[in-house]
């Protein structure tokens, strides 16, 4: 009789708690219902006020303004480009000249570094002649000045049109 | 229809333009003026400046007509290059917009039948797009005040749709939160009342 009850009260509250359960479920999908139909209308709202806007008609200069600049820049040459093919002798002509003043003063500066390292006689040795040494040097300074000089003249004449040996 | 004439109309001129016809270039600005003044002004709320960017825009278009593929239209050409250039000058000189926070709440239902409160709430959530950022704005420009699809806007803004709906759903969320009483506002054309949703919620219960 006992164990008759305790199963009844058993299934009674299992019952309960299930139909609790089912509410609580329920109720979940209702307020999630709610919320996804109010942000569909918030949503709804919204779209209807911004497409509801009024149409701004362009003012009856504008096309003509439009037209004119337009005309402007059909009338207008074109832009002239860069005389890459002209330039080119040029542009190599000065990357060899930063080249070989690079490696020229690499080297220079590593013989320095060497003459550091050995005594003043072998320093005396290596200049035999102050002097010569100072008027060649001078003289190859006045002859790349000039050579440089030349050819920049010859690049320029070139790159204006007027053509050249180069 | 009249986006096929406008599209065969539109090729005719570009051939023009492009064999030497500068003047063929009228009716291309003739037929897009409208649309593309609008799109700057839904940009910058300005209408002389809106009238500058569209200008620039055309010229932009004339510039480089020679480069439109005819891979898409030339609409979702000229659209996507129009939006190209409002957006770099709204870079260069940005609109001075309310922040997000400031833009004035609409009223709510009580008082929404009287046509000047309507108008202050329409205006008060355009102001609002105007506060979003650039990245969720201008979807919501092409999107709603263009009237575009998600695929046009998409491609307008050379963009995956993917990323365009979720910028699209964050500027919506946005709006959402800074307006949150818009849910009570009733309208005559919308069906949904929210009467009925409590009525539903009670009936299921």
């Amino acid at each position: 009789m006992k164990a008759t009850e305790t199963i009844r009260a058993d299934e009674d509250s299992g019952g309960v708690e299930r139909s609790a359960k089912i509410e609580t479920r329920i109720e979940t999908r209702i307020e999630t219902r709610i919320e996804t139909r109010i942000e569909t209308r918030i949503e709804s709202q919204i779209e209807r006020i911004l497409a509801a806007e009024d149409e701004l008609i362009p003012t009856s200069g504008f096309l003509a303004s439009v037209m004119e600049r337009i005309q402007e820049e059909a009338a207008a040459p074109p832009p002239i480009p860069f005389p890459w093919k002209r330039a080119l002798p040029g542009a190599l002509l000065a990357a060899g000249t930063a080249g070989w003043g690079a490696v020229e003063l690499m080297q220079s500066g590593s013989l320095k570094l060497d003459l550091a390292a050995r005594n003043s006689f072998t320093l005396a040795m290596l200049h035999p002649s102050a002097a010569l040494v100072s008027s060649a040097e001078s003289a190859g300074w006045v002859a790349l000045a000039l050579g440089a000089s030349l050819l920049s003249w010859l690049l320029a004449r070139r790159l204006a049109g007027l053509g050249g040996p180069l | 229809m009249n986006a096929l004439i406008s599209a065969e109309a539109d090729l005719a001129d570009v051939a023009s333009v492009l064999a030497g016809d500068v003047r063929a270039f009228e009716g291309i600005v003739r037929r897009w003026q409208g649309p593309l003044v609008n799109m700057a002004w839904r940009y910058c709320r300005d209408r002389g400046r809106a009238e500058e960017m569209a200008q620039e825009a055309f010229i932009r278009a004339w510039r480089g007509l020679s480069h439109w593929r005819r891979e898409s239209s030339f609409s979702t050409w000229l659209f996507a290059l129009a939006a190209n250039v409002y957006r770099s000058e709204l870079k260069r000189i940005p609109t001075e917009t309310l922040p997000l926070d400031a833009a004035p709440e609409p009223c709510g239902a009580a008082t929404q039948h009287c046509e000047s409160e309507k108008r202050e709430r329409y205006d008060g959530v355009r102001r609002a797009v105007m506060a979003l950022p650039l990245r969720y704005r201008e979807p919501v420009i092409l999107y709603y005040f263009q009237e575009m699809d998600l695929a046009a806007a998409a491609r307008t803004m050379g963009l995956p749709e993917g990323t365009l709906k979720a910028r699209l759903s964050r500027a919506r969320a946005l709006l959402r939160q800074r307006f949150p009483h818009l849910q009570e506002m009733k309208d005559e054309h919308d069906p949904l009342e929210y009467s009925t949703l409590e009525t539903g919620k009670e009936a299921t219960n």
